[in-house]
Order: structure tokens, then C-alpha cells, then sequence
């Protein structure tokens, strides 16, 4: 693995449900050791990409190399967390269980999961603080729960570079900034992020790098020079028109206010 | 007979042996079923065995002169046809945009029609084909009817699949839990779903003689049922599931060797409604009893005078 190659290249990338197409020849290069975003609308592809970097959908033309590699021979270099509903989560098995699942890929097959891993396993759930929940059965858990739970299996699969579908969504408070902690985390000790995400809003505060993707890529590279409203744009159409007014009067609104707060303090 | 005759007879205890063991193997495959919600993929092949059976049957007459019952020769034939009727669904899935559970529906009538046909056509042709007599129990079971072979082909069949399950634990739970997440600890997803299936047919096809090819999904599926209730964990399910079949198996077995006309099939399905009743009304936790004593305590919490105060 060298340095230099970028952690995900894409040339060309068109990939169809049945007749569909859904990604129309899509580039993209995301390098070594950032903290990718990849925004877009419903509909745009953008769990259609992590599946077909990971190969769980079949691609029918382009090329896909993972840092520098094609991607057949780098499977076990790549880490998943699905969305959260795509599991049934009255399975019959603990949240230690779960976590351990992340140890399976370096085991090997036949091989269980002895105490080493437990120990890690452990560790992972102190990372997203939900050590004392280890023995209790999956199903008890709430969303943001559910999600602390993925992302710790995640932490022990401890891949270079780490695909995330929506680990946003539907979370609290509390556990989105731990999310956030544990992404710069990794990111810090080298790792590579591509996570797609749904909230505009806090784009420019989570990740260095950005994609802008609807069937193809519109724009992908620094938040700075990606997120601007021409390209944001083109990638929404209408739809962000609308949401661009209910910003302004937003925006307006709490100006407004400030503003009357601070005529209240003169007057005072 | 009388139960002290019917235990010392050697005949029997072949009979025993053998359900006792297909309980056992189709109540530990039958939790993946269940879990994978794949209850309509084993009926189907259990159905559709029937026209395999009748194939073979017809097969070794031509072949010997002497139409075959024994399970060495027929349970090939389940295989194949129950194999069969799931390779043509799902090319019907990926060709046409037919779902998956009406694709299902519509093999399992063409299969288990098509044997029912030939069943039939069988019992009527004239002149007679030696060894018909006693085939039409093969869709409601008849334990009694088992061999030495029988239970030889049984034994080392259900072994297999125990033995695939076993080696191959962890890999099957987290395909199972999430196919996705499996693919990326770099699991070939597509073989292991192949071999799932496997196992799943040969749970499925050792029962056909003994539990018949319309009841056989109940010792697949309700004894996983009934498992699911008492416990937390897939490997303690597993056990528990297995247990309740082979009691099953043996409950049926017994009952129906000793009134006789009475096929083993039902009989065995009445004893796994029975466990899988009991076990949804009094298992701890998520059982309807449970639930209605916690749900009664939480009630008189609340209509306490200082209710409304910090959460019970």
C-alpha cells in the first residue's frame, strides 16, 4: 500500500438495478486519510455507491481501486456499517456479540473469537460509551444505541479506509457528537472516511472533503471550494430553491431578532 | 401394543431413533430458516420433493422391476426436485418482476402438483407397479414404515448438515444477522447463502418419509418458534430448538406406532403447536403472561397517590 495512491478511485462507475441506471459514470478520488462527505438527494445513488465499491452490487462498466489496487484483491482493506434498519434487530444475540462480529474478517474461518478480542470488543463499547449495556440483548436498545453499537463493530474491524450509510440518521444529540469524536478519531490515526450523509446544515463542520453526487458527481473535493450554492445547486435542482428561501427567512428572522434583543439592551 | 412392547421391539427402536434424529437436525436448521424469515423457502422445498420422490420411485421400476421406497433412492430425488423448484424461482425473480414470495407460490404448486399427478397416476395403473403400496404416505408421514437403510441415510445426511452448521457457526450467525457487513469482512455472501440452503434441503428432506412432504415446515419452523421465546442467544436457541424437535419426533412416533392408522405427520405437528403454545404463553420475558404481570405492576405503580414522580 503506498502513500501516494488515493484510499478510493472511481473511473466510470455506471452501475443499474435491472434496467435502471441509477450511477452514470461516476470519477471520484477520495485520498488517503480524510473525512469524506457524500451529500445528494433521495434517489441519488448514494448507497448505491458504498454497495458498489464493496461489491455487493455488481458494476457494469468502470474501475474501482482501493489505494492503488483493484478491489477484488483489497476485499478485507475496506469496513461497513449498513444503515441501521437494513438489520433485524430482534436477532438473538447480545451488544458484546454484535461488536465481536468486527473480529470475524481477521480470524479466519472455523477460528471463534477468544479473549483478545473480547478485550477489544469491550474497549469499542467504552469508546461509544455503552460499556454496561455489553450483555444485554440487542433489541433493548434505541436508535442512537443501535448506531454506538454499529460503529463500535466498525471500530474493531479496524479497516484503512471505512464506508458509512447514513450513520446520521435518526440520532440523538448526544450520540451524534459522539459519532463525530470517534469519526475525527480515526481519521486522526490514519484511517479514511467516506459516509454519506443527509444533513446540509453541518457539512462544512464535519468533514474536510465533500461529494456532491446525483447519478454522477458533480463536484467532489475540499468543503471550500465544493460547497457552494451553483454547484449545491445543480445537484438538488428545484428542491434546494425552496430550501434556500425558508434559509433566508430563517436567517433574516434570527438577524431580526438579534437585532431587536440588542435595541432591547440599548434601551435598557 | 402395549409402551413396554413397543420399547423392547427392535423394529421400533429403529423407528425412534430415527424421528428422535430428524427432530433433532430440522429443529437446529430450522432457526436459520426462521431467523432469515425463510419459513416459505423450506415449504416449498418439502413440497416439491414429492414429484423428486415419485421420479425416482418411477426410475428404479424401470431401472429393477421393483418400484424402491427406501430412502436411499428417494431422498436423491428430493434433493434434486426441492433443489429444483429454487433454482427455477430464482431465475424467475431475476428474469421476470415476479416477487420472490409468489414466485415461491407458484413452484410450489406446479411441483407438488405435478407429484401428486404421478402419485396418483401410480396408485391407478394398471397392471400394478410392485412396491406402490404405501407410498401415498408420504404426504402425511408414517414413522413405522422406517428401515436399517433408512436410518442409516437419516443418520449420516443429518450429521453433515450438523457438522456444516457447526464448523461454519460464526460465518453462518453474522451472514444471517447482517448479509451486508458479512460481505465486508470478505465472506464469498453468495456461496455461504448456497450452502445455507444445502443444509437447510437436507433438514428438510430427511423427514419426508417419516413427517410427509405437506407437514414437514412444522418441524422446521415451530420448534425454532417456540426456542425463540425463552432465550437470548442463537446458540442456546439452537439447543433448545433442537431438544423440542426431537421430543417431538418422538412424541409422534410413540403415538402413532401405537394406535395405528394414525400418520406420524400430524401428530408430531400437534405435539410442536403444543410446546410452541406453552412457550409464546409462559416464557419469561417475552412471553404473554410475562408481559401482562409487568404491564399490571406498572398499572398499579401508576395509580399510586405519588405517582407522577420519578420513573418506576
Amino acid at each position: 500500500m503506498l502513500d501516494n495512491d488515493p484510499a478510493l478511485s472511481l473511473k466510470g462507475l455506471t452501475v443499474a438495478y435491472d434496467t435502471e441506471p441509477v450511477l452514470w459514470n461516476v470519477d471520484l478520488e477520495v485520498p488517503a486519510g480524510v473525512l469524506m462527505g457524500v451529500v445528494g438527494p433521495n434517489g441519488a445513488g448514494k448507497s448505491t455507491l458504498l454497495k458498489a465499491v464493496l461489491g455487493i452490487l455488481p458494476s457494469l462498466a468502470g474501475a474501482i481501486r482501493v489505494f492503488g489496487q483493484p478491489y477484488s484483491a483489497q476485499r478485507t482493506l475496506i469496513g461497513y456499517v449498513p444503515q441501521r434498519s437494513s438489520v433485524d434487530w430482534d436477532f438473538p444475540t447480545t451488544v458484546l456479540d454484535l461488536v465481536l462480529m468486527g473480529t470475524y474478517g481477521r480470524l479466519g474461518w472455523f477460528r471463534r473469537p477468544g479473549n483478545a478480542e473480547r478485550k477489544a470488543a469491550r474497549q469499542a463499547l467504552e469508546r461509544v460509551q455503552m460499556a454496561e449495556f455489553a450483555n444485554r440483548q440487542i433489541g433493548e436498545l434505541s436508535g442512537g444505541q443501535q448506531q454506538r453499537v454499529f460503529l463500535a463493530r466498525a471500530f474493531v474491524q479496524d479497516a484503512p479506509l471505512l464506508l458509512m450509510d447514513e450513520p446520521f440518521a435518526g440520532v440523538d444529540a448526544t450520540t451524534e457528537q459522539t459519532l463525530v469524536d470517534l469519526m475525527r478519531e480515526l481519521r486522526q490515526k490514519g484511517k479514511t472516511l467516506v459516509i454519506v450523509h443527509h444533513d446540509l446544515t453541518t457539512v462544512c463542520e464535519y468533514f474536510d472533503q465533500v461529494a456532491l453526487l446525483n447519478r454522477k458527481v458533480i463536484g467532489a473535493g475540499h468543503v471550500s471550494n465544493v460547497f457552494t450554492t451553483e454547484l449545491l445547486e445543480k445537484t438538488y435542482g428545484g428542491s434546494l430553491n425552496q430550501c434556500k428561501v425558508a434559509c433566508r427567512q430563517f436567517s433574516t428572522l434570527t438577524s431580526e431578532s438579534i437585532s431587536r434583543n440588542q435595541d432591547g439592551h440599548a434601551d435598557d | 401394543m402395549l409402551m413396554i412392547e413397543l420399547l423392547t421391539d427392535y423394529t421400533f427402536r429403529t423407528v425412534l431413533l430415527g424421528t428422535a434424529m430428524i427432530g433433532a437436525v430440522s429443529g437446529a436448521l430450522g432457526c436459520f430458516a426462521y431467523l432469515r424469515r425463510q419459513s416459505l423457502i423450506g415449504d416449498v422445498v418439502s413440497h416439491s420433493s414429492l414429484f423428486g420422490v415419485m421420479l425416482f420411485f418411477l426410475a428404479s421400476y424401470w431401472l429393477t422391476g421393483q418400484g424402491s421406497k427406501s430412502l436411499v433412492v428417494l431422498i436423491p430425488g428430493a434433493i434434486c426436485a426441492g433443489t429444483a423448484a429454487l433454482l427455477l424461482t430464482r431465475t424467475v425473480v431475476q428474469r421476470t418482476r415476479l416477487k420472490q414470495d409468489s414466485s415461491l407460490g407458484v413452484m410450489l404448486a406446479i411441483f407438488f402438483g405435478a407429484g401428486i399427478v404421478l402419485l396418483r397416476w401410480v396408485q391407478r395403473v394398471d397392471p400394478p407397479i410392485p412396491g406402490r403400496r404405501g407410498l401415498e404416505d408420504y404426504l402425511f408421514g408414517m414413522a413405522a414404515a422406517m428401515t436399517q437403510d433408512d436410518l442409516w441415510m437419516i443418520g449420516i445426511l443429518g450429521f453433515l448438515a450438523i457438522l456444516v452448521m457447526l464448523l461454519l457457526w460464526k460465518e453462518l450467525k453474522v451472514y444471517t444477522f447482517d448479509p451486508l457487513f458479512s460481505h465486508s469482512l470478505g465472506y464469498r455472501t453468495a456461496k455461504l447463502d448456497t450452502l445455507l440452503v444445502m443444509i437447510l434441503v437436507v433438514g428438510i428432506v430427511i423427514g419426508i418419509q417419516s413427517v410427509g412432504v405437506v407437514l414437514m415446515i412444522a418441524l422446521l419452523i415451530t420448534p425454532a418458534s417456540a426456542a425463540r421465546q425463552w432465550t437470548r442467544r442463537l446458540g442456546t436457541m439452537v439447543i433448545l430448538a433442537s431438544l423440542t424437535g426431537a421430543v417431538c419426533g418422538l412424541v409422534g412416533s410413540v403415538i402413532s406406532a401405537t394406535y395405528s392408522h394414525v400418520p406420524t405427520g400430524p401428530v408430531i405437528v400437534l405435539a410442536s403447536t403444543l410446546i410452541f403454545v406453552v412457550s409464546l404463553m409462559l416464557a419469561p420475558g417475552r412471553g404473554i403472561v410475562s408481559r401482562m404481570l409487568h404491564r399490571s405492576k406498572l398499572m398499579s405503580t401508576i395509580r399510586q397517590p405519588n405517582a407522577g414522580g420519578d420513573l418506576p
